[in-house]
């Protein structure tokens, strides 16, 4: 008898240290998804009060001023700053918004270089969620990319051109190493970064990123500017020299005359949302990737006539991806181009890992089932036992959050153009999506200026 | 099993009580806060060890004599060093800049211009609406200031990723040019390696 009783105290003991552990994770964890948390976000962004979705992610960030960092910049704060970082430069924030991208931009990269075993355990375990925030490539390189367009707004060529270094870090890194060589990211960071180099008067490097833009359609606008530089560099390559052919016979840039480039991002990318769907649904999409086991659980758990839902996250339909934005310069419009498409990458990133992800929920279901399943055992089915059960799988179930976290203030769309004005005073007006830019723009002769908008609703 | 839930409960409060509280440190009561490399930009200690290889250079460079034998007559002007880094470090290359223009001046051998009559000049050259330093300009600037010399300098880097590190190298370059003829009269440089891993 005094050895049953003990026997049944151990097991009270573990099923209690099991359910400890799990209430444990939840403090670890958290609770509520990303998308949740910047819900506000993105309603001030649809309401058009960029200023009210700033607010917003200063109060998840903890912090009174735009200009203020978060305690910790790691984890999800990483993100919610990027996110501040582009609502800022809608504002014409730009030194807020540089100072933003920075932040990210480090500690996004840190996030990048720490993912361990410990997170793909913990994705396989607990949530997509718990394990380390890692930024998809055109995530890494729009940091670099957008934050070139603060330094070209006031003309700093200095810091644009450390962006563009930057990016090329990153973009050799996913060429090198992941085998990415053509994400159309990089032709608008590459007209960007060959505008700073050629302003610097560096023609060889300008030359280098031009030729990286031309690689991707858009950028016809750059065949007058490469015939000119072409001859004055060492660089070449066969689509610079076609650029340059169909540059021919445009004049060059008159002793009255300056350059104005415009960049135009409009809409909002797709974020992530959380689904619910049917174990026999998600059998379904993943049934070429399930390990044996876990295909034999889970359909068993199906054949069991309940319904059992799995968890994961999915793309939300994207905004504004449609508008057309306009671009007047002194009354006349300006023709733009599209650059990039920031939402068809999105949704080409995300069918990418979608079954990966699927595959990682329905491994949590039968891990929820197993350690129920394993207490319930340890208390030979007593009461307890089944309260015990019951709550460490409810716990278990509350813990596995979808993993909503995503870039969420990004552009659908970027358009350019470049155009050359007489020097002197210009009136510029940039529409999108029902953001105004109106302004007077003093170009010098032979000057440039940038000028943009980033209409984020 | 009470005993277990007293340690537990210690353990949890252990836990809370020492994830709060920060405390100021003076450098000069713990030097040790000066060691740890923070992030792969430049700090303090980088920044004292590419100056002391460069400028013991330049102590013995035949340049320095011929400032010695002019006693002083020359006239030295220090211009900002460039960026061609990974990383936005302008505000450690300012210091840079000021430890190069401290060190001149309290060696004594030129007259150093100050650097509020350079960027009066800098206006001069590039318009007040812009007036932002211009590498490509820097003999202009020395012609307008009567300088004889310009000490300047850049600092680049090669910057490399893998998935589960970067490193940045720094490569510091200091010269001293003759505004009259854009000879370089004196050249070095020394390297900093910082790395994330």
């Amino acid at each position: 008898m005094i050895v049953s009783r003990t026997d049944h105290a151990g097991g009270t003991t573990r099923a209690l240290a099991a359910t400890f552990a799990a209430n444990c994770l939840t403090l670890l964890v958290g609770c509520g998804g990303h998308s949740e948390r910047t819900l506000p976000v993105r309603t001030a962004l649809d309401e058009g009060s960029p200023r009210g979705a700033i607010a917003a992610l200063n109060k998840e960030l903890e912090v009174d001023h735009d200009g203020d960092m978060p305690k910790k910049i790691e984890g999800d704060n990483a993100l919610l700053v990027l996110d501040r970082a582009s609502i800022q430069q809608s504002l014409a924030q730009w030194q807020l918004a540089e100072n933003d991208f920075q932040a990210a931009d480090k500690a996004i990269d840190m996030l990048d270089l720490a993912h361990n075993a410990g997170d793909s355990i913990g994705t396989y375990m607990f949530s997509d969620s718990s394990g380390k925030y890692v930024a998809p490539p055109y995530e890494k390189l729009l940091i670099n990319t957008l934050n070139m367009i603060d330094y070209l707004e006031v003309g700093d060529l200095s810091g644009a051109k450390i962006e563009a270094r930057r990016l090329a870090v990153i973009q050799k890194y996913y060429a090198d190493a992941l085998n990415q060589r053509d994400n159309p990211i990089l032709g608008l960071g590459g007209f960007l970064a060959g505008l700073a180099f050629e302003k610097a008067g560096d023609v060889d490097e300008a030359l280098r990123w031009y030729d990286e833009a031309l690689a991707f359609t858009g950028y016809d606008v750059l065949a007058p500017t490469i015939a000119r530089l072409l001859p004055q560099g060492t660089y070449s390559s066969p689509r610079l020299k076609q650029a340059a052919a169909r540059g021919q016979g445009t004049a060059p840039l008159g002793p009255d005359e300056g350059e104005v480039v415009f960049v135009i991002g409009y809409g909002r990318v797709p974020h992530k949302i959380p689904k619910r769907i049917p174990i026999g649904l998600a059998l379904t999409l993943v049934s070429g990737s399930i390990s044996p086991g876990n295909y034999a659980m889970a359909n068993k758990l199906a054949a069991q006539g309940l319904v059992t839902w799995v968890n994961y996250p999915t793309l939300a339909p994207g905004q504004g991806a449609y508008a057309i934005p306009q671009c007047m310069l002194d009354g006349q419009y300006v023709p733009l181009e599209e650059a990039v498409n920031v939402s068809e990458q999105v949704r080409a990133e995300w069918k990418n890992i979608e079954g990966k992800v699927i595959l990682s929920a329905i491994t949590r279901l039968i891990t929820r089932l197993a350690v129920g399943g394993g207490i319930q055992a340890a208390t030979k089915g007593s009461l307890i036992g089944e309260l015990l059960s019951l709550g460490t799988q409810a716990t278990l179930t509350a813990l596995d959050t979808p993993d909503t976290r995503s870039w969420e203030t990004l552009p659908a769309r970027i358009a350019i153009a470049r155009v050359r004005v007489k020097a002197g005073s210009n009136s510029v007006r940039l529409d999108a999506r029902g953001v105004l830019r109106e302004q007077n723009l003093d170009v010098t002769k032979g000057g440039w200026s940038l000028v943009s908008l980033m209409a984020l609703r | 099993m009470k005993k277990t839930l007293s340690l537990v409960g210690l353990v949890v409060i252990g836990l809370a009580a020492s994830g709060c509280g920060k405390e100021y440190v003076r450098g000069s009561q713990d030097p040790s806060i000066d060691n740890a490399a923070m992030s792969t930009g430049i700090d303090k200690d980088d920044i004292q060890r590419m100056l002391s290889e460069n400028l013991n250079n330049l102590r013995s460079a035949p340049i320095m004599n011929q400032w010695r034998l002019d006693r002083g007559q020359d006239t030295v002007a220090v211009f900002p060093f460039q960026n061609e880094t990974t990383e936005h470090i302008e505000p450690q290359l300012s210091a840079i800049l000021s430890e190069a223009e401290t060190w001149l001046v309290d060696a004594g051998t030129v007259t150093v211009i100050s650097r509020e009559r350079q960027n009066q000049m800098i206006a001069e050259v590039e318009g007040h609406q812009n007036p932002v330093f211009n590498p490509a300009h820097i003999a202009q600037y020395g012609k307008q200031l009567g300088a004889k010399y310009f000490v300047t300098g850049k600092v680049a880097a090669s910057d490399e990723r893998t998935e589960d590190a970067r490193r940045v190298q720094y490569f510091f370059f200091m010269q001293v040019i003759d505004v009259e003829t854009s000879a370089i009269r004196w050249q070095h440089k020394a390297y900093v390696t910082k790395m994330v891993r």
